[in-house]
């Protein structure tokens, strides 16, 4: 049984999701068990992940070009390892609110499986499928409340994202038209003598490939589906979608680009290169003062996820050292403090019923845990010394003086400037008298909304979270031991 | 004109409907013909020259007669993603007959305004 | 969405047929084109030809949806048992351990036909809930 871990870690809550829908009963007792049976058996895996050894699993016992197999390797653990994380604490979160039902713990357990699904494929057409399964899943939860501007902007994300997706297909299939094989490493090692041939097609699955990652994960002028549906989603749905979705984007690029383009010098070193260093950069400044300019307090926390996204595409352009090592570690430290501060949201907005930062004043009187938290958490995002935010944005700006771009240290410092700017200013409102003293916040009564243990299952993942990051922060070597194995992978192709 | 180059005429067509239709349901007819300009494509990948359809015979003397067949594996990989193309045209409907029925109005011009 | 007296009898004397053919196309999956997915669709196509003859009240009298609901369900929990099958015999996941036959037969191909059976039912009980949604609420749930 042991050494079919790896297709039990994805089937397993596929098949609770199923059960739930079916009966109806047990359903958080279910979805509890099936997420902590996955991370225990991904945790299984971890000592020997850390020797470097890879663990592959071929489906129906066919060998590795036939058939379609699962690896799991250092870079695919770290991933899994972040998405089923985050997936357990928006679970505990949702426990205590009435309204989520039995289709929305099936499409959030449908979710979480096809995302590992797709982290652990080493084939590129059943990533496409999985892909699309993760997407189909999304769109359904983004428009779970049926309001007409959540339906909107939930139509608005499956047009670009269905078309991302199908230029996808194409590059695939130009890259199986050429090679014959569907498997990530075959296909690798048929690169060279296909580039000799013809080098057109290569470049213009690149191309593809970048432009449908792209679209999914919000580089800038791929990008106007997330301000929407990431700000009118519910809550625990907008901190898994910023937290852990678009991260799966970033994945299939840096497995397609880096394992599979990469034994080609000129396409990583040269195309590759600069197509991610300048539109990260663009991507990085164009978030930071859409954020600024912004009144919903959600619709700017999800141009501050495009803002993160475009310094971790910064620090993979530059193909040294310590760039990757601050990229993923910067994926981690996103996905922790991002996900923490929508769940600080939906606390924001379930206890004062507004959504807009003005009239949030005095917040910090009122729940002065809640607010205290959120500032540590901006602090982290800000990249200021005791949180982890800090280590990943030094290692980055490292990065940019060594591969001798010091402007772009200096283009990330500005950003972090202006990513100061629009946290102080929620935390200013917050702390600051209303100007009205008996309109502001009504007290609204939150019980009929609720189940039961209000307080704790709210107030846990945001506390578990914060310790997180404090905790990476101050030693960052436990997170850097984690993330170092990871890198090797990307260099593997680069330094041969 | 080669299959191929009329699978890829075709995508660009579907999505001059996504873009610049402006009512939903157009732009919907505009995803399922990207799709199936995919599907197209991929077809095209795995034709050979005078091949045959790729189907056993009862016996191996039939079948092993120098005999070229197309590449069944891109029908394969179509057959999933057709199945994929049908739920997401599904969601896209339910998602329409929703929006239709909160707004009253399937014009995008209309919707935006709101 | 009452129709003339013609196109009601044809359609209730052709529903056998068209089951046949749908069962037709699943259990010849493995040695002519078809399979799971053909052959659910061509059956659901059965029940939808019904409901635009007859009507979407008398259809549901006869194909409740929520025996259709349960039908799905349970039909790709036995999909996924099926892979863990073989699991149990240590092979891998979805592995072909049942015994091939001749070249040709039916009865050849180990596992494939038990799956193109459980995806063929799961796939018309879909397409026909599908259907049930789209033309029963009308948006207004």
């Amino acid at each position: 049984m042991l050494n079919h871990l790896p297709i039990l870690i994805i089937i397993f809550p596929l098949s609770i999701a199923f059960i739930i829908l079916l009966f109806k009963k047990y359903i958080i007792a279910l979805s509890t068990f099936s997420i902590l049976f996955s991370l225990a058996s991904l945790l299984k895996f971890a000592p020997s992940v850390y020797k470097g050894q890879i663990i592959s699993y071929h489906l129906g016992g066919w060998p590795a070009p036939l058939g379609i197999s699962l690896l799991i390797d250092s870079l695919s653990f770290f991933f899994a390892l972040t998405v089923l994380l985050i997936g357990m604490m928006v679970i505990i979160y949702s426990i205590p609110d009435k309204k989520y039902n039995h289709n929305y713990y099936f499409l959030l357990l449908i979710l979480l499986s096809s995302m590992v699904g797709t982290i652990f494929t080493a084939d590129i057409f059943n990533m496409y499928i999985l892909y699309d399964l993760v997407a189909i899943a999304t769109y359904l939860l983004i428009a779970y409340y049926q309001h007409g501007v959540a339906l909107k902007a939930s139509f608005n994300y499956l047009l670009m994202s269905a078309v991302g997706l199908s230029l996808f297909l194409l590059g695939v299939g130009s890259l199986y038209a050429m090679s014959g094989t569907l498997h990530i490493a075959s296909i690798s090692e048929q690169l060279p003598e296909i580039f000799a041939h013809n080098p057109q097609i290569i470049i213009m699955s690149l191309v593809l490939v970048i432009t449908s990652m792209g679209i999914k994960m919000a580089m800038v002028p791929l990008h106007g589906w997330l301000p929407d549906a990431h700000s009118l989603a519910p809550s625990p749905v907008s901190a898994i979608l910023s937290g852990v979705v678009v991260k799966v984007g970033l994945y299939c690029l840096i497995r397609l680009i880096f394992g599979l383009f990469s034994t080609e010098k000129i396409l990583v070193n040269i195309a590759s290169h600069y197509i991610l260093m300048v539109f990260g950069a663009i991507t990085l400044l164009f978030g930071a003062m859409m954020a600024l300019t912004q009144t919903d307090l959600k619709r700017m926390l999800a141009y501050s996820t495009i803002n993160q996204i475009g310094l971790i595409l910064i620090g993979l352009g530059f193909n040294i050292y310590s760039g990757f090592e601050g990229a993923l570690f910067h994926v981690l430290n996103h996905a922790l403090l991002k996900s923490a501060l929508f769940f600080c949201a939906g606390i924001i907005i379930i206890k004062t019923g507004s959504k807009k930062i003005k009239e949030l004043a005095g917040f910090g009187k009122k729940n002065p845990v809640v607010a205290f938290c959120f500032v540590i958490l901006s602090l982290g995002i800000i990249g200021i010394p005791p949180m982890n935010g800090f280590v990943s944005k030094f290692l980055i700006c490292l990065a940019a003086i060594e591969a001798g771009y010091s402007i772009l240290a200096l283009v990330i410092i500005f950003a972090s400037l202006i990513t100061a700017a629009y946290y102080f200013r929620v935390i200013q409102i917050f702390y600051s008298e209303p100007i009205q003293p008996n309109s502001n916040l009504p007290n609204i009564d939150v019980a009929e909304n609720s189940l039961f243990w209000d307080k704790y299952f709210r107030l846990w993942p945001i506390y578990i979270l914060t310790g997180f990051s404090l905790m990476l922060g101050i030693l960052p070597s436990l997170g850097l031991s984690l993330i170092r194995p990871a890198v090797k992978i990307l260099l593997l192709n680069i330094i041969k | 004109m080669t299959p191929i180059n009329i699978s890829l005429l075709l995508f660009m067509i579907g999505l001059y409907g996504v873009i610049s239709k402006n009512n939903l349901i157009k732009k919907i007819i505009g995803l399922a013909i990207i799709n199936a300009s995919v599907v197209l494509f991929f077809i095209a990948i795995g034709y050979r020259e005078s091949g045959l359809a790729p189907i056993m015979s009862r016996s191996e003397a039939v079948d092993s007669a120098n005999k070229i067949f197309v590449n069944p594996i891109p029908q394969a990989l179509m057959l999933t993603a057709i199945v994929v193309s049908i739920s997401l045209t599904a969601v896209a409907l339910a998602l329409v007959v929703k929006i239709y029925s909160k707004y009253k109005t399937l014009d995008v011009q209309k919707l935006y305004e709101e | 969405m009452k129709n003339s007296r013609i196109i009601r009898t044809l359609a209730q004397k052709l529903l056998p047929f068209i089951f046949l053919f749908g069962f037709y196309l699943t259990f010849h999956g493995h040695l002519s084109p078809g399979g799971g997915f053909q052959g659910g669709v061509v059956i659901a196509t059965a029940i939808i030809l019904l409901t635009l003859s007859y009507g979407i009240k008398e259809t549901e009298n006869r194909f409740k949806e929520k025996h259709l609901s349960v039908l799905e369900k349970l039909a790709i929990l036995a999909f996924i048992f099926l892979g863990l099958l073989g699991i149990f015999f240590g092979y891998p996941f979805l592995k072909n351990f049942l015994p091939l036959g001749q070249r040709g037969c039916i009865a050849s191909a180990g596992l494939m036909i038990p799956l193109n059976l459980v995806i063929s039912i799961k796939v018309a009980a879909g397409m026909t809930g599908i259907f049930y949604a789209l033309v029963k609420y009308r948006g207004e749930i």
